[in-house]
């Protein structure tokens, strides 16, 4: 079985890094490929390295607000791309509303201030497979 | 049962005897306060009537907005000012810069011109408050010193201070996208500048707070600290300015975590260190050279999302702490810092945790009152040396700019993350509510409210700035950035002269900062959105 392939990336001008840094790691660690493409990213470019990248899912660090802004336009870019890639947002300023309206947007899979290192492996290993699973049926 | 040890893994034994100071000579390693070494406190009268320095980092919005929360923040009796910028400003870039578009005043007040400083300082008395600012430095202080003249406050006058970290920066957290040389050589100038015109300014904090909460101990965090310090003090004493005439105005900003005694000896550690190397390394004679300011800002990363009013307490117990040790000045981070740029609700529970400690609780009464505990100083000894090893040990790896350009600063931020976030995932760092005695999310609702109150960027000012740029001479604006590169060219002109002309002129942090990056052949806009103007 192919080992997913991750990218994880921080949206605008957010510079906290610490759990980019650490999630990129643990996921590496769980024997994942992670494409890192750190701090400064636009949705364009995450959208253009995931495609480029080739990788299952998307995972952003959200630790400012600029993510409220950014993320449907990233949603509407990988529609426009028709490029199916669940997106995963996680951050420990995530609330629990905010976990609801990420969801009603369309973010697959959201993680906030009490993810544990399990749950986020899982997560990602299950929209990744279903990923692949899709992109072979219409592939 | 396994060893007991502190945060940065320090063995510990059950309890402490006169045998384990047995060595420790009075007069040369802790000597009463005020006296060298300053292991004890760096004035004998430490607190007088007044106490520390009590404020809250704050800055939202527009520099209108700001105003009033400083204002608001000094009638509940803050004592000084520090202002932290959005993240735009601390990137130096203006507002309308189009990756700056969602973020704009919500992480921090937004500043890009004199202007703006102008409208941040107003009705505020410069002349009596200390003004320190969580900004890129070069501009906080142009700011500053100009908005002062106009207000007919002299810079001679002007107390407060500026961070500057030209090590660290860019690897963790306060990316601006600039050299490693021109980012030292600003903060050279600025010390250089400070030490004549504004004389009680402390121009050099050495900021050890920021990247320790990538997760670094103690330890690490000190040692990383004093290798900055040293490098910066040996540059300005090779361009011959006199170590007294700067010396007394290097403080340092610490962060405090939740290891109580650690922390207590590190501060200790860290004044002792100071002195000593001042005096004995680099020939300062100046008691004011060798006794080092230190200021705290309680860590944002011992806090916790989950149950936020355990945050208070941590607060308190950090202030505490602080206050054992006899810092300067402190600022207690805000309990809903997890979540957001603090509210005015918790802005005022760390300025009330400071009011409490220091008025009711009767600590800050006597000096060092921990001095001579068999444990403290013990522990303080400890700490001292592992810094200094490790200070020795980064030395000997050589240039710290080469070490800066092949990336081993930012591979040793990221590793700590990674040690950090294990730590945590494992419980061998505990965090009440977050990874021991948890409650269920639905019981989990005290303080919560704040959580869930977001504000707008200010949209407004984005056209603001556009319009201001637009409405100014462009010829003249292009002359004075002109000149800035020109300096920014020539090695040995100093920088802030030129800035402080440009500011005067209404260029803007962004443009200023984008003509030196050109000077140093590095792209005017790291981002590759605008044209340069020169």
């Amino acid at each position: 079985m192919k080992n997913s392939r991750v990218l994880i990336g921080i949206l605008g001008l957010d510079q906290h890094e610490v759990g980019a840094v650490a999630v990129a790691r643990m996921l590496r660690d769980a024997g994942m490929e992670v494409v890192y493409t750190g701090r400064f990213n636009l949705p364009a470019m995450i959208v253009q390295t995931a495609l480029q990248e080739d990788v299952d899912v998307i995972g952003l660090s959200v630790h400012s607000w600029e993510h409220i802004y950014y993320l449907p336009e990233l949603l509407a870019l990988l529609e426009k791309r028709q490029a199916a890639i669940p997106l995963i947002v996680g951050g420990s300023i995530i609330t629990k509303a905010d976990e609801a309206g990420l969801k009603k947007m369309g973010i697959a899979a959201v993680f906030g201030p009490s993810a544990t290192r399990q749950g986020i492996i899982d997560s990602v290993t299950a929209l990744s497979g279903e990923y692949r699973g899709l992109w072979k049926k219409h592939g | 049962m396994t060893e007991k040890q502190t945060q940065a893994q320090i063995p510990l034994k059950q309890f402490y005897n006169p045998e384990d100071i047995i060595s420790l000579d009075y007069e040369t390693q802790l000597n009463s306060p005020g006296r060298y070494p300053f292991a004890r406190g760096r004035q004998a009268d430490l607190y007088g009537a007044s106490g520390w320095i009590q404020r809250e980092l704050s800055g939202e919005g527009d520099p209108v907005r700001s105003n009033e929360q400083i204002r608001y923040l000094i009638s509940k009796g803050q004592m000084g000012i520090d202002v932290i910028g959005d993240s735009p400003s601390m990137a130096m870039l203006d507002p309308d810069h189009s990756l700056a578009a969602n973020a704009v005043g919500t992480q921090g007040v937004s500043l890009c011109c004199l202007d703006d400083y102008r409208e941040l300082y107003k009705g505020i008395p410069l002349d009596s408050i200390s003004v320190s600012s969580s900004l890129p430095p070069i501009f906080a202080l142009a700011g500053l010193y100009l908005a002062a003249k106009e207000e007919g406050v002299s810079p001679l006058k002007l107390r407060g201070s500026v961070l500057q970290t030209p090590f660290y920066a860019e690897d963790c957290g306060y990316a601006m996208q600039m050299p490693f040389n021109l980012r030292l050589r600003l903060a050279l100038d600025s010390m250089e500048f400070c030490a004549r015109e504004m004389p009680k300014f402390h121009s050099f904090v050495e900021d050890t707070y920021f990247f320790s909460e990538a997760g670094l101990n103690v330890v690490e965090e000190m040692a990383l600290g004093f290798v900055e310090i040293r490098h910066l003090v040996r540059e300005m004493i090779k361009r011959g300015v006199d170590i007294d005439s700067f010396a007394p105005r290097i403080a340092i900003l610490v962060n405090c975590g939740m290891d109580f005694f650690e922390e207590i000896a590190k501060i200790r550690a860290a004044r002792r260190l100071f002195a000593r190397m001042m005096k004995e390394e680099f020939g300062a004679k100046d008691p004011r050279s060798l006794a080092v300011v230190i200021t705290c800002h309680t860590s944002g990363l011992s806090l916790t999302a989950q149950q936020p009013f355990n945050n208070i307490v941590r607060g308190a117990v950090q202030t505490l702490g602080l206050v054992l040790a006899g810092v300067q000045a402190i600022e207690v981070s805000a309990f809903d810092e997890a979540y957001r740029t603090p509210s005015k609700e918790s802005h005022l529970v760390g300025l009330r945790t400071q009011q409490v400690i220091h008025l009711e609780t009767g600590v800050a009464k006597v000096t060092d009152p921990l001095g001579g505990s068999y444990f403290i100083e013990t522990l303080t000894n400890e700490i001292e040396s592992r810094i200094w090893g490790m200070v020795h040990d980064i030395e000997a790896k050589g240039d710290p700019a080469e070490l800066s350009y092949e990336g081993w600063f930012r591979r040793f931020f990221q590793d700590a993350m990674e040690r950090y976030g294990k730590q945590i995932n494992e419980g061998r760092l505990l965090k009440v509510g977050a990874n021991i005695h948890q409650i269920p999310d639905e019981e989990d609702t005290m303080l919560k409210e704040f959580t869930e109150k977001k504000f707008e960027p200010c949209w407004d000012r984005i056209e603001k700035i556009r319009l201001y740029k637009k409405g100014r001479n462009q010829k003249k604006n292009k002359e004075v950035l002109q000149k800035i590169h020109q300096a920014a060219k020539q090695p040995k002109a100093s920088l802030i002269e030129p800035v402080l002309a440009a500011f005067a002129d209404g260029a803007t942090m962004g443009e200023i900062a984008g003509v030196m990056r050109l000077a140093y052949d590095y792209p005017y806009d790291p981002h590759g959105v605008l044209e340069p103007p020169i």
